[in-house]
């Protein structure tokens, strides 16, 4: 299911690439004329804010940075969870908040020369598209990092839910207990069992279910009960 | 539908090699330590009387707090590297440490107990001088930064500025200093070199300027290395050309003062230059009136300014290092004594007190004590108990409890390990009795017999042995039972995935660390290494050849000069090794390690001085006459990377060399980054690759491939590149040349089989860009028995794809397993501090964009741009290792198993398991499950069997 919900994801973001804003003919300069603006006096700051629900900041700001492009520039979070980025000049960067515990999505912030900022969706393949994000950035954690595999656990009820333990386990059940919950030695039983043995094979002569599936298979075609009987039988095949 | 099964199939391929580390592995088999690196400040927060911390900042833009109980870190903060982020000032008032960062760009306060910044302000550009608090009315509330050409004075609650002023002249006068009292002046001290000294002086309530005086000194070269103040306001400056004090009151512009040292009774030793020490405990209140003047090498004297009298109060003799400490409204003096005793004295008497001495122990193979923090605390009674940190030359910071009792040592040096090997562990005296016994020379058959016999026997005693103290152990609790690691109990494991890690550190420390456990079995310290020097390591002799012992030598290089010299160690023990190595008068231009033994099994070193004179160590008779054997297949390559030039040579057999390639990349468009070759302990285990249609691709597996990064020298983004060049290092055949337009460093490289993989930066989409090469020799090997550099008439096949990462890269390296079966995976260093390991098949040029029924044959991922950054993925889960400088891989004696060391500014080692634990159990392998079952089904068996035979007799009887 997951997985057929990607696509769809992706054409949502396609189409509010459709209706973004009309920023990008300046923006594509931007990020040129940061490659020169190497001089001092134009240094830009970036700011916003980490948010961890449930967790007071002063629990995980010590182990955490803001890392804009790599190691680039460095950032350091406030005792309130913000931050600010000093010192940088005009361009576009990704910013990362690291938390060995949280994860947090990076985001991509673009400063014109004049220091106008904005910020979007960080993507690696279309460069150039733009999906807002609020500036001042707000970054809320995506929940903790999953570093770990799962064990395979071994139960008991995995251990007899298995369909392979199944199909041998109840035809046993069936051979051992029947004998004896019916009981053979009756005549009246017995005779009644021949009965409905003979219910199940009316006609001895008819062949049986093996050859009728070869007989399938091999191309000639069965007749219309077979088909039904096949029909029937593969949406069991698929259930399990 | 068949995006479906597309995907479904990508998502099984990922499955199936999906590596990661399971929850209960959790230090396991690895561990971390954390490093900070030199200390260059240091504070004790004393603050509480029960605080156990210690806030440090150090050469590595690092400011941390250690727990002083432990020697553990509390938090770390690590800044950017380079001048950006290096510390210029750290100052500690109450919870808040102020820092000055980047030559006066950044003023930074951090809350003390959380490890939270309080505020960050960015200040004007200028070079910063100089920072000191600045208090007021018995509160201390500002913190005033002094740069070239401006004060400032901020709030020390919220960074804000209060004022900012220009100084007077500030291009004459070089303002140094900047001093207060607490009385709502700020003093600026500046000079004129052998001039005069300026004092402005400045209200701290709107930055006026109150008074502003000159005063001669035509002698002063420099402030800040002679002067300091001294009680209420009176500059003291020593002057080591007169050997005088020079004092002058900041108060009352007078003239100096001048008391010549012979006049108070002191003589200073020749040639030495005399310092002050002096220390101001509160920023509200003047200086202590107290001081210490170093007239020589060890020598120190206490001294007292009383109304305009200097005193002496005490001699120190041989005293290497002396520090003032302040608790409450005491302030004592510790001074280190030349045998290493530690003794406190009161500051205003100078008087010794009792029971204070404290004997710090030096490592015999470290360096000498460097500075001394000192905490001092009030006991009970109300004397003064202390602690020290004793910083030593080889960064090593030890914390010191009364009368001697070391709490903890931290090897900082370890901060910057440089480059690093692996080495087996010795086998034990029993293990090398049985190993002994197949290499002798048969002697009869009954003595065969008899010494079989007996080293079973020995091997039965070790083993019973070894099973009592499993017994003896399992019946001691836990805690108690003593897992220390020492050279005596060091030795091989049975799969041999314990080794020496032998690190060498850029201060000239060398470390010998115990992989399991991180233990540091041995270190060394050399101490005539220069700065600026460049290192090789190279493993002569293994632990292979029992009686002799394994040999290790390091080449240590100036970068200015190229003079090297070699030190020769055992790397188990660290002890200096017998054989002299030779003096190497010549700047040495390469060295390498060639697969020839000498009769004592150590391979041998050649060196190759300016002259292109080839030198061999160890140069023995027998090693001349195999060298000349074989003088005719031995080349070597040589970079200039300033001239981009790459040239190769042959030995001849007078160990003289000849020229016979030369490959010119013109420097003026592209400079050379590295030149990377294979390493020499890889091994390849299949020769090709299979494909869908059962056809073989033979892989070109040549030993002698160099891999050249270059990058252009125009740094524009349009047309800035960078370049790769393959080449034969025998016969200087170019096989593959590839150039990344719109790229720019720094380039990563892996280099190994038949592939290279690299990255660089696209500044064109702005990404980080893997690329990878690989070399394929067709359908039909050309000589499948050697392969030899001169005899390859075809061109290889060469693939390449690319691909985006989605990261920046601090270092990158490929696993490396016994014989080279498991599948390969690449070892990534990220700059958030994990270590991501990703396998070789995410970087296969033959991934294809349409899948075909041949290319899932093959198990090829479809191509797809973006590759996969999984946290699962991460071999040191949130052991985050910071600045990861390189990726040191080894193979273990387990083929599934390789060992790896990531060192940068952490150290972590763990191990990895690229194609999962195939020839081992798994460590989850249930042996209750399956005795179980062996157990039930035994009982079953029989249960029935008894029931069959019930049931026969009755029938019998029937």
């Amino acid at each position: 299911m997951h997985i057929e919900r990607i696509p769809l994801l992706w054409l949502l973001l396609q189409a509010t690439l459709v209706v973004t804003w009309g920023f990008n003919a300046e923006m594509d300069t931007g990020p040129s004329a940061g490659a020169f603006a190497q001089s001092n006096s134009d240094r830009f700051k970036i700011e916003g804010r980490a948010i961890v629900s449930g967790i007071k900041p002063q629990d995980w700001v010590s182990s955490a940075r803001v890392l804009v492009e790599g190691e680039e520039y460095v950032g350091f979070l406030r005792t309130d969870g913000s931050f600010a980025v000093n010192d940088i000049p005009p361009g576009s960067y990704v910013v990362e908040i690291i938390s060995p515990t949280f994860r947090f999505e990076p985001v991509r912030v673009d400063i014109t020369s004049k220091g106008k900022m904005r910020a979007r969706l960080v993507n690696y393949i279309k460069t150039s598209e733009v999906i807002r994000q609020p500036y001042p950035l707000q970054v809320r954690a995506s929940g903790p990092h999953s570093y770990f595999m799962k064990r395979e656990t071994w139960g008991w009820t995995d251990f007899l839910m298995n369909p392979m333990v199944m199909m041998m386990i109840l035809p046993l059940l069936i051979i051992v207990l029947l004998p004896k919950v019916v009981n053979t030695n009756d005549p009246e039983m017995r005779k009644e069992m021949e009965q409905s043995m003979n219910m199940l094979n009316p006609n001895p002569e008819l062949p049986d279910v093996s050859e009728l599936m070869t007989k399938l298979f091999s191309g000639s075609k069965g007749s219309s009960k077979t088909g039904g009987s096949s029909k029937g039988a593969r949406p069991a095949v698929k259930r399990r | 539908m068949a995006k479906f099964i597309l995907l479904f199939l990508k998502l099984l391929a990922i499955l199936y090699t999906v590596q990661a580390v399971f929850e209960d592995q959790v230090g396991k088999f690895d561990w971390k330590q954390q490093y900070v690196g030199s200390v260059r400040f240091a504070h004790f927060d004393n603050q509480i009387q029960s605080s156990k911390k210690v806030l440090v900042a150090t050469e590595k833009n690092v400011f941390a707090a250690i727990n002083t109980r432990t020697g553990e870190l509390f938090w770390r903060h690590v800044d950017k590297t380079g001048p950006e982020g290096n510390i210029d000032a750290l100052l500690l008032q109450g919870q808040d440490a102020v820092m000055v960062v980047g030559d006066g760009r950044i003023l930074r306060s951090w809350e003390v107990n959380v490890g939270g910044l309080n505020w960050e302000m960015v200040l004007d550009s200028g070079s910063f001088q100089s920072a000191s608090l600045v208090g007021h009315q018995e509160h201390v509330k500002y913190v005033a930064v002094l740069k070239k050409a401006a004060i400032s004075l901020h709030y020390l609650s919220n960074g804000h500025q209060k004022w900012i002023e220009n100084l007077p002249e500030s291009d004459s006068v070089d303002y140094q200093s900047v001093y207060s009292e607490g009385k709502g002046e700020v003093f600026v001290l500046g000079l004129v070199p052998h001039s005069h000294i300026t004092v402005v002086v400045y209200s701290i309530d709107d930055g006026e300027i109150l008074k502003q005086f000159t005063v001669e000194a035509p002698w002063m070269p420099d402030l800040q290395s002679s002067c300091s103040v001294i009680g209420k306001g009176m500059l003291t400056c020593v002057d080591a050309g007169s050997l005088s004090l020079n004092m002058l009151d900041l108060h009352a512009h007078s003239e100096m003062n001048q008391i010549p040292l012979q006049s108070i009774g002191l003589e200073v030793s020749s040639g030495f230059r005399p310092v002050l020490v002096s220390s101001q405990p509160n920023a509200a209140r003047p200086p202590l009136s107290e001081f210490f003047l170093q007239i020589g090498p060890d020598q120190h004297v206490l001294l007292q300014l009383n109304k305009g009298q200097i005193l002496t109060l005490r001699d120190f003799k041989p005293a290497m290092l002396v520090s003032f400490a302040t608790t409450g409204e005491k302030t004592v003096a510790a001074v280190m004594s030349l045998i290493l005793y530690i003794n406190l004295f009161s500051a205003e008497t100078g008087r010794r007190l009792l029971d204070t001495t404290l004997i710090f122990t030096m490592d015999p193979n470290g360096g000498k004590p460097e500075k001394l923090y000192v905490q001092a605390f009030l006991k009970k009674d109300d004397s003064v108990g202390y602690r020290v940190i004793v910083q030593t030359e080889d960064h090593q910071l030890t914390f010191i409890q009364q009368p001697g009792r070391v709490l903890w040592t931290r090897e900082e040096a370890l901060s910057d390990v440089v480059t690093m090997e692996m080495v087996d562990l010795p086998l034990t005296a029993t293990q090398a009795e049985l190993e002994g016994e197949f290499g002798k020379k048969a002697d009869g058959l009954m003595s065969m017999v008899l010494k079989r016999l007996s080293s079973q026997l020995i091997l039965l005693q070790a083993w019973l042995s070894h099973l009592w103290k499993l017994f003896y152990d399992a019946r001691q609790p836990r805690s108690q039972v003593k897992n220390e690691v020492t050279i005596e109990n060091l030795s091989r494991d049975e799969f041999n995935l314990q080794k020496m890690m032998v690190m060498v550190t850029a201060s000239g420390k060398l470390f010998g660390i115990d992989s399991k456990t991180g233990t540091i079995v041995w270190k060394h310290y050399l101490d005539n290494v220069p700065s600026n020097a460049a290192f090789k390591l190279m493993v002569q002799r293994t632990t292979a050849h029992f009686p002799h012992p394994p040999q290790c030598t390091l080449l240590i290089k100036d970068k200015d000069t190229g003079l090297a010299t070699l030190h020769v160690f055992n790397p188990i023990y660290g002890k200096k090794s017998h054989v002299t190595p030779p003096l190497l008068p010549q700047p040495i231009l390469q060295s390498m390690l060639l697969p020839l033994m000498d009769q004592d099994y150590a391979k041998v070193l050649l060196l190759v001085d300016d002259q292109y004179k080839v030198s061999a160590f160890p140069s023995t008779k027998n090693v001349l006459q195999q060298l000349q054997d074989v003088a005719s297949s031995v080349f070597f390559f040589l970079i200039d990377a300033n001239q981009g030039r790459l040239s190769g040579y042959r030995l001849r057999t007078d160990l003289s060399t000849e020229l016979i390639w030369e490959v010119v990349i013109p420097a003026e468009v592209q400079k050379i980054v590295t030149v990377n070759g294979k390493k020499a302990n890889e091994h390849v285990h299949s020769q090709g690759r299979v494909m869908g249609d059962r056809s073989v691709l033979y892989k070109y597996l040549n030993p002698n491939l160099l891999a050249l990064v270059t990058e252009s020298t125009d740094q524009h983004q349009e047309r800035s590149f960078v370049g790769i060049i393959l080449i034969d290092g025998v016969t200087g055949r170019i096989i593959h040349e590839a150039v990344q337009r719109k790229a720019r460093g720094p380039v990563h490289i892996v280099h190994s089989e038949n592939w290279v993989v690299y990255e660089y930066w696209s500044t064109k989409s702005r990404r980080v860009e893997f690329s990878v090469i690989e070399l394929y020799e067709g359908m039909e090997l050309y000589n499948s028995t050697v392969f030899s550099s001169l005899d390859r008439p075809h061109a290889p096949q060469v693939l390449q794809q690319s691909y985006i990462f989605p990261s920046a890269i601090s270092a990158m390296d490929a696993t490396l397993t016994e014989k080279g079966i498991t599948s390969r995976h690449l070892l990534i260093g990220l700059p958030s501090g994990g270590i991501l390991s990703l396998p070789k098949m995410f970087l296969d040029p033959r991934r294809p964009e349409i899948v075909s029924e041949q290319s899932r044959e093959e198990n090829l991922i479809p191509y797809a741009p973006e590759l996969p950054i999984r946290t699962e993925w991460f071999i040191n889960y949130n052991q985050s290792v910071l600045r990861v400088r390189g990726i040191h891989t080894a193979p273990s004696g387990l083929e599934s198993t390789c060992l790896v060391v990531a060192y940068g500014l952490d150290i972590y080692q763990t191990r990895v398991y690229p194609s999962k634990q195939f020839d081992v159990l798994k460590d989850d392998y249930d042996y209750m499950l399956i005795s179980s079952v062996l157990l039930a089904l035994f009982f079953a068996t029989m249960i029935s069997k008894r029931l069959a035979e019930v049931k026969l007799l009755n029938r019998a009887w029937r």
